[in-house]
């Protein structure tokens, strides 16, 4: 609150008390006060008005600057009028009453929406858990009946089940809380689990897979980790070369052990490198291929987040390398030894 | 001996193809019909493992199982469209012994049935196969024949076990291959080529020559 704007509001009452000076001093005059006499109660009345104005003025301020900190301070700021005192001022408790006013309001909207997306968010999960049966019904009828052109359905369907998948935990990205069992995990077994999904699309495409013995243990959720290889092995497919390959190993660094995902595909340029997690983001690459959604890595790295599991790419014109890092978690080994 | 397996699943087509799947791999394999008598049905049927369904018209699988392990600590294997950390604990603590989620990949739905049932039903002696005559030694990979044995690579021994598996029909090459993957074995066709050379060099050497027949465009066959 500006002093200026604050005297500029006050005007009529300056104006009105410059009146009453007027009329005082008039009436004084004509009953033949002296000019000393008089000027000397217009000194005091202009004083006592002053000093009146600016300790309103300050305690006025006081009291707002207060008021807005506190609203600053908030993170859900439309909760002020819960926390504010209620105001003495009649004025005042007339727009505390609007602002009560308004955040009910807002509260009632907030919950219908979190109400709606939370009823949308569980039809996403029962739709996907139900297309999962004819999905393991058509796997199982093309599996029991091999030819060629059974495999590339069976292709076709890994694919199908990676979009489900996809759209499964990015409906659940939000509340990783509620779906997460941290354990020792072998990254041997959930990389030779994520090649099996995989399997048909990777030797449709003749990828070269080579997995290094590894005898490495992290300690994190298997499921998402697979989500995520997943992901970074269509990626691998989608952009690859001819005579593509897919390297996977394991370097230990200190307190983190690396898992890469090495390609040798088209590569990502280096300009587009620092944007590729972001959301709806296709780059270049995303010219070449049609396929490119933006989702998978931004969904990867959401969930890498969250798992609090490092994840960096780094490419040249020979290929790609996805590095997921996993802290070794002491912690955890003395509480289980 | 044949183990016998009870599908408790109520989609129809799953079913019938879980049945077809499972006594192709020489399982004996039953489906139950009636999904308010499956504790009547398993015991009349008697199998050595149980593949249950957590979703299901009447009882849940969760309320079958516990049922079930009243009487009998049979093998029961949750397979559920619902991946979720809770059902999975649901599943492990009611005594299921494994927990699979669909889309699952029949290799290993195989695999896991395998090695529970080995698990639960100890055999004696190492597992051997034989075919006119030649002796597959699965847990030292070396084959036999007349007294002579010739050391097997991995790649090798999966090879021959898939063709031991398969004697008198023919193998195409897509199916080898497919079966290598499931084993974890990434080789492609050149691959497989060159594996098949040196089966026959070594087969050959411990005096088994033309073990292996090549059909034109097709595979191969013992």
């Amino acid at each position: 609150m500006s002093g200026k704007q604050y005297l500029k509001n006050q005007l009529p009452v300056v104006f009105i008390n410059l009146l009453g000076i007027l009329a005082l001093s008039l009436f004084l005059l004509a009953g033949g006060s002296s000019v000393q006499s008089i000027l000397f109660i217009s000194a005091v009345w202009v004083f006592t008005v002053i000093c009146w104005m600016a300790a309103t003025c300050l305690s006025r301020k006081k009291y707002l600057e207060k008021l807005l900190a506190m609203t600053e301070q908030l993170e859900e700021r439309y909760l002020i009028a819960e926390l504010m005192a209620v105001p003495e001022k009649a004025d005042d408790q007339v727009f505390y009453r609007i602002l009560k006013m308004a955040e009910k309001s807002m509260l009632e909207k907030i919950g219908g929406i979190q109400r709606e997306r939370k009823e949308y968010r569980e039809y996403i999960e029962q739709w996907i858990h139900e297309v999962k049966t004819p999905i393991t019904a058509m796997k199982l009828l093309c599996e029991n009946n091999r030819l060629d052109f059974t495999r590339d359905l069976l292709a076709e369907l890994e694919k199908v089940t990676r979009f489900t998948e996809q759209a499964l935990y990015y409906a659940r990205s939000e509340h990783t809380e509620k779906d997460y069992a941290v354990r020792e995990i072998r990254l041997e077994a959930v990389i030779h689990g994520a090649i099996a999904d995989n399997k048909y699309l990777l030797r449709q495409n003749h990828v070269a897979v080579t997995v290094d013995a590894m005898e490495d243990s992290v300690y994190t959720d298997d499921k998402w980790v697979r989500f995520i290889l997943n992901q970074l092995i269509s990626n691998a497919v989608k952009y690859c070369t001819k005579q593509p390959a897919l390297h996977f190993y394991t370097v230990r660094r200190g307190e983190r052990t690396l898992l890469a995902v090495e390609d040798n595909g088209i590569g990502i340029a280096e300009s587009d490198l620092p944007r590729i997690f972001e959301k709806g983001f296709t780059g270049q690459n995303g010219r070449i291929v049609q396929s490119s959604t933006g989702i998978g890595l931004y969904l990867c790295k959401r969930l890498c987040d969250k798992l609090g599991i490092g994840l960096e790419a780094h490419s040249n014109e020979k290929g790609t390398t996805m590095v997921l890092s996993f802290s070794v978690n002491y912690f955890v080994k003395e509480v289980q030894g | 001996m044949k183990y016998k397996i009870l599908i408790v699943e109520d989609d129809f087509t799953i079913q019938t193809q879980l049945k077809n799947l499972l006594t192709g791999n020489r399982y004996e394999a039953e489906a139950a019909t009636d999904f308010n008598a499956v504790i009547e049905q398993v015991k009349a049927f008697e199998p050595h493992l149980i593949l249950l369904d957590i979703k299901l018209p009447g009882n849940d699988g969760f309320a079958i199982c516990s049922q079930i392990r009243v009487f009998s600590d049979v093998p029961i294997i949750f397979v559920t469209s619902s991946n979720t950390d809770m059902d999975e604990l649901n599943s492990i603590m009611l005594g299921g012994d494994a927990f699979i989620t669909k889309p699952y990949n029949t290799a290993i739905l195989l695999a896991k049935i395998a090695s529970l049932l080995r698990r639960a039903y100890p055999s004696e002696q190492g597992e051997t196969l034989t075919w006119k005559n030649a002796v597959l030694h699965l847990e030292s990979s070396v084959i036999e024949y007349q007294n002579q044995k010739a050391e097997l690579t991995k790649n090798e021994a999966k090879i021959l076990y898939y063709l031991f598996k398969h004697a008198g029909k023919i193998c195409p090459r897509n199916d080898i291959v497919d079966f290598l993957w499931d084993n974890q074995l990434y080789v492609d066709d050149n691959a497989l080529s060159v594996n098949m050379t040196r089966i026959r060099d070594k087969l050959a050497s411990i005096g088994l020559t033309d073990f292996i027949k090549t059909k034109h465009r097709q595979g191969y066959t013992l």
